[in-house]
């Protein structure tokens, strides 16, 4: 019952947008992060989508809302600053050892299944950056499986929301 | 010594770290102001006490659809983060009785992050953590130094919250106001040097990491969640955040972080999975997290705020009581061995040098060759005529920090030639060892051969200009100085005189004439035996003191006659029935004592005059000895009919004759009677003295040796008690 509620309403929120409605159709994923046990401050994480060539195509959620450390995440920042979008409304806080955060990412439809990756990138204040801390593979399994990570996150779990 | 090492201490923290400190205390004046506005926002739900678990969580499931997690606030504002029914993610505040949103949670104010990364790192990241911890723990240890300071400065730990002595504006509010601030400046600075520990490590931080069982997680029997035991007994006071379920998955579970532990709660049955205790260094976290920043408390955060603006305000005190030191600091004109005028300093912080360097710009006015000193520079000065020595008392009744070699020094070197000395003591009646050092340093200065004494010793209470004009004025009037810089300096009213009549004069008929003389104040003037007429007798500003011994209603003076003397020629001329300008100077060191059961009077010369009224004006129950010296009979038969007419006051009456019969001196016939006299001041009783300064210093030397001999106490100690009051000239 929700589940239809829910898709109606974003219909009727796509309709309603003029400009997005040239956009693709999306899902929204719930996506959890729980952290490694690590000491520190807390850490800023960028989630993007990476096509198979391995470039940035677009960012679909930034955990951490101070503007200084973002040169900190190095490739990330890279192709942000080429391509500057407004990521106010996809920005949250930073993530502590042992933390989980739970966020929503928007995932258009059809880059399922092409090839396209998720790349979590973290970054703490005067310790390591992490470029892969983890990648997800953008496939219908990729996005219902629990993926390990290698820095600061312990892992990554995605839904369907 | 101990002193001197504390206060060094307290300097130099406070020196190494102040620039740290202020920003610190800036940034953190404003970051204060983060809890108060906080605290004024609406959405604080009324039942948050009433409610538990239970309640919250249905609640809240019935306005959205999607919850992630729930925290609740320092300011028990509860946090959704999730989706509601509109389809809108994020945090929202919401009341945790009907789970209505009551808006979203705003980003974080920029202007208040700004400050908080600049209180706690300086921009510099780990550098400056470590600066900013640094400087916490330092502003620990200058407060601890504070500590020891006042508590030295009220002299005992019971005394702490006593009357302080006001000492100027920028060092009496730096001990009022440290005191009172004192707890909640240890209270942010070891929160704060708590935190910085355990973000560097030092202090290990703990991590949670629970390790829930899977294969032996039940499904069954299912409950509903508002039935779920745990959550029925958790109310929202204790809590601090729920993580949900992140799948409707029975491996997926509650998280439940309450004020003392973690637990993880199975989302079907509602069965405790995993339960684990924070560690005592959590908590402690916690707590200095609360203490540090105020969150959740507007009126702690308001006394950070005001303790925050108080260390500034200490920054700038205790700079100003530096520089007042530094300043007090020393410029002579002329070499130590081309002086005539040497002037000695002991003094804690610096207020003394005032009125010493009011007596040696005067000096240096009238052309004279004058030199200033800390008592620990104290050497042989070659061309030396006159000492003058500003002794003030420190502590409990101790030498100042720079004049606490001067008594060692005095021993070792000898001055060449006769130098006059006078002594002026500082002190302050609120301790109880008034003038001591002063004191001491008189008495030891009388010791030597090559000292004399100039004036007798002089007390300034509490900085009194009046007492301290007092003395400058005697001091002037015997060194021949004219007073010119002093008076405006010290800005003293001037001297209001009254109308006396000449009641009666009798003059002794012998070669060397002294007289009684008696005045009566035209208007009613309160005054007792012990106090000073001020006479001008030239009309200007010089004037002459006698003290007043009260016969009645009436002034009874007794006065020598020296060949071309101001004073004593003034008075010799005037017939009774005469009027006479004249004031009553009140000079309360020298009033008969209330409490002592015992007094001994000890008087040459004219000196007998005070004890005179004391003794007419005496009404029984206590012992009076009186101890008085006169050249012959001749010169003692000028009181003779006044003693005899009250002998049946006195205990005992005792006369030395100086020139006749056995030649003695009043300290021959004290050395008689030992006994009495070390009895007496055992007992609390008082020795009174009044005559020349000579005699002062015989007397003073024979009573310091009988009483080391039976009490091992030096004289100073009674002197400072008010146990030997002298008035001599």
């Amino acid at each position: 019952m929700n589940n239809i509620n829910k898709w109606c309403l974003a219909f009727v929120l796509v309709l309603s947008i003029p400009t997005l409605s040239s956009a693709q159709k999306t899902t929204k994923y719930k996506c959890m992060v729980q952290m490694t046990n690590y000491v520190g401050e807390g850490a800023y994480i960028a989630v993007s989508l990476i096509d198979a060539k391995g470039t940035y195509e677009k960012t679909l959620y930034v955990m951490g809302s101070d503007k200084k450390w973002y040169p900190d995440l190095k490739e990330w920042h890279k192709a942000y600053k080429k391509k500057p979008v407004n990521i106010s409304g996809i920005t949250g806080a930073s993530v502590t050892g042992g933390d989980r955060s739970v966020t929503i990412l928007d995932i258009d439809d059809t880059k399922v299944n092409k090839g396209y990756k998720l790349r979590f990138e973290t970054a703490v204040e005067d310790n390591k950056y992490y470029v892969k801390d983890l990648e997800i593979p953008l496939t219908t399994e990729g996005l219902a499986a629990k993926t390990e990570g290698t820095g600061y996150i312990r892992y990554v779990r995605l839904s369907p929301n | 010594m101990t002193i001197s090492i504390w206060r060094y201490s307290h300097l130099a923290l406070a020196v190494s770290s102040f620039i740290f400190i202020t920003l610190a205390s800036l940034t953190g004046i404003i970051l204060s102001f983060k809890p108060v506005t906080e605290k004024t926002q609406p959405y604080k739900s009324k039942d948050f006490n009433t409610l538990t678990v239970a309640n919250l969580i249905p609640n809240l499931k019935k306005a959205y659809i999607d919850i992630s997690d729930v925290s609740i606030d320092a300011n028990q504002f509860v946090i959704v983060n999730g989706t509601d029914l509109n389809d809108h993610s994020g945090h929202f505040y919401v009341d945790p009785k009907t789970g209505k949103s009551l808006g979203k949670v705003a980003k974080e104010n920029e202007f208040f992050r700004w400050t908080t990364t600049l209180h706690r790192s300086l921009f510099l990241h780990e550098t400056g953590r470590f600066f900013v911890g640094l400087t916490a723990f330092l502003l620990f240890l200058i407060a601890t130094s504070g500590t020891v300071l006042i508590i030295q400065r009220q002299r005992s730990l019971k005394k702490f919250f006593g009357k302080i002595v006001k000492d100027g504006f920028a060092q009496y509010y730096h001990v009022v106001l440290g005191r009172l601030m004192l707890i909640p400046i240890i209270i942010i600075s070891l929160s704060g040097t708590y935190l910085s520990l355990q973000r560097f490590g030092i202090i290990a931080e703990q991590k949670i990491t629970h390790k829930v069982d899977f294969d032996g997680l039940k499904t069954s029997p299912e409950k509903k969640t508002a039935d779920f035991e745990v959550f029925k007994r958790i109310s929202l006071n204790n809590l601090q955040a729920i993580e949900f379920p992140f799948s409707e998955d029975v491996e997926d579970y509650y998280t439940l972080k309450l004020d003392d532990k973690e637990i993880t709660v199975n989302q079907i049955t509602g069965d405790i999975l995993t339960e684990q205790t924070y560690s005592k260094a959590t908590l402690f976290n916690h707590l200095s997290m609360d203490l540090h920043t105020g969150r959740g408390s507007a009126i702690w955060a308001i006394v950070l705020a005001i303790a925050s603006a108080n260390i500034l305000f200490f920054i700038y005190s205790g700079f100003v009581i530096m520089w007042k030191r530094r300043s007090g600091r020393i410029k002579n004109k002329y070499k130590s061995d081309q002086a005539e005028f040497i002037i000695l300093v002991g003094s804690e912080n610096g207020t003394t040098f005032r009125f010493a360097n009011a007596v040696y710009e005067q000096l240096l006015k009238n052309g004279k060759t004058a030199f200033m000193a800390e008592m620990n520079s104290y050497q042989v000065f070659p061309k030396a005529k006159q000492l003058m020595v500003f002794a003030a008392t420190y502590g409990q009744g101790d030498a100042p920090t720079n004049a606490s070699k001067f008594k060692s020094l005095l021993k070792k070197y000898k001055q060449p030639n006769t130098v006059d000395f006078a002594v002026l003591a500082f002190g302050s009646h609120a301790y109880p060892d008034f003038c001591k050092f002063g004191y001491e340093v008189n008495n030891a200065l009388s010791h030597e051969d090559w000292a004399k004494p100039l004036l007798e010793i002089h007390t300034v209470n509490d900085r009194s200009p009046e007492e301290f004009t007092r003395w400058a004025t005697l001091w002037a009037q015997n060194s021949n100085i004219e007073l010119t810089l002093l008076t405006k300096l010290l800005e003293t009213k001037p001297v209001k005189t009254q109308q006396f009549e000449v009641v009666s004069k009798t003059v002794s008929a012998h070669a060397e004439t002294s007289f009684i003389i008696r005045l009566r104040p035209k208007k009613r003037k309160r005054f007792t035996s012990g106090d000073l007429l001020a006479v001008y007798p030239a009309n200007d500003h010089r004037e002459r003191l006698y003290s007043i011994g009260k016969m009645g209603k009436e002034v009874q003076l007794s006065v020598k006659l020296h060949q071309g003397g101001l004073g004593s020629s003034f008075l010799h001329h005037l017939e009774a029935g005469q009027s006479v300008n004249a004031s009553i100077v009140r000079n309360e060191h020298f009033h008969f004592p209330a409490k002592a059961k015992t007094v001994i009077m000890v008087s040459n010369g004219t000196g007998i005059a005070p004890f005179l009224g004391m003794i007419s004006e005496h009404s029984g129950g206590k012992n009076i000895y009186l101890y008085c010296g006169f050249r012959n009979q001749d010169s003692f038969s000028l009181y003779q009919n006044a003693i005899n007419t009250e002998t049946n006051k006195l205990t005992k009456l005792n006369v030395a004759y100086s020139r006749e019969g056995e030649k003695q001196y009043v300290k021959d016939l004290l050395l008689k009677d030992e006994p009495l006299v070390c009895e007496t001041l055992k007992s609390g009783g008082v020795i009174m003295l009044c005559g020349s300064l000579g005699m002062q210093k015989d007397v003073i030397e024979l009573l310091d040796d009988l009483c080391l001999r039976s009490q091992q106490k030096s004289i100073s100690y009674y002197q400072s008690r008010g146990q030997i009051l002298m008035d001599c000239y």
